[in-house]
């Protein structure tokens, strides 16, 4: 499966991360590409604190006590569970990095395997047999 | 399995993953299928009403028996064969 994973909001990401343990216990290999907005998501500095969400923004609040009350992992630590799991690469696109000044692998939490162009994801693509968007 | 069968299962390892949402009972069971032996049995406990129907087919993928699920109150036991 690849996963060209846009987004930078907690509900977003928590939805690929529940994706990502339904591939990891059918023993997927999953290859995600982290473009623009998820490249913030995924900056250190940014990673535990960002609580933007994308859908649905008046119920912010009601959301973010949802994932707590249902004791959720954070997206982090579901994408840490799956790449436990099964094999699963995070590559980081070179230029979503620069945008968010990310220039260097070590500029992004540990999940990030290593900063890619846009090339990979199209191999990765058309060699997969699921391929998402989010 | 009939319920009154599933009633009276030993399990050989039983996983409580009822303080989890989905996928949470799954990965469970993912982790724990590896410590039992291939025709031992496990139970996964879950209040997650979309395990029942992940576990059945998880189970189709990977090989294993799908041996029933038995309603409890508030969850449910599911039980497989290795």
């Amino acid at each position: 499966m690849t996963l060209a994973l846009f987004s930078g909001s907690v509900d977003k990401l928590t939805a690929a991360g529940v994706i990502l343990g339904g591939a990891a216990a059918e023993d997927m290999d999953v290859e995600i590409f982290v473009l623009l907005q998820a490249a913030f998501a995924f900056k250190k500095e940014n990673a535990m604190t960002n609580e933007r969400v994308a859908e649905i923004t008046d119920k912010q609040d009601e959301f973010l006590a949802s994932l707590k009350r249902l004791n959720a992992p954070h997206w982090t630590e579901a994408f840490r569970n799956a790449k436990e799991m099964t094999n699963v690469k995070i590559h980081i696109c070179g230029f979503a990095g620069k945008v968010w000044h990310g220039e260097k692998l070590e500029d992004f939490i540990d999940l990030a395997d290593d900063i890619c162009g846009i090339g990979e994801y199209m191999t990765a693509a058309e060699e997969s047999d699921i391929n998402l968007f989010i | 399995m009939t319920q009154e069968e599933l009633a009276t299962l030993t399990a050989d390892k039983t996983v409580d993953a009822r303080g989890t949402s989905c996928p949470g009972p799954l990965l469970a069971a993912k982790k724990a299928i590896v410590e039992i032996d291939k025709g031992q049995i496990m139970e996964v406990l879950s209040a997650d009403e979309g395990t029942r129907r992940d576990i059945p087919k998880w189970c189709t993928k990977k090989g294993y028996e799908y041996l029933g699920t038995l309603d409890e109150s508030g969850y449910f036991k599911i039980f497989l064969r290795k």
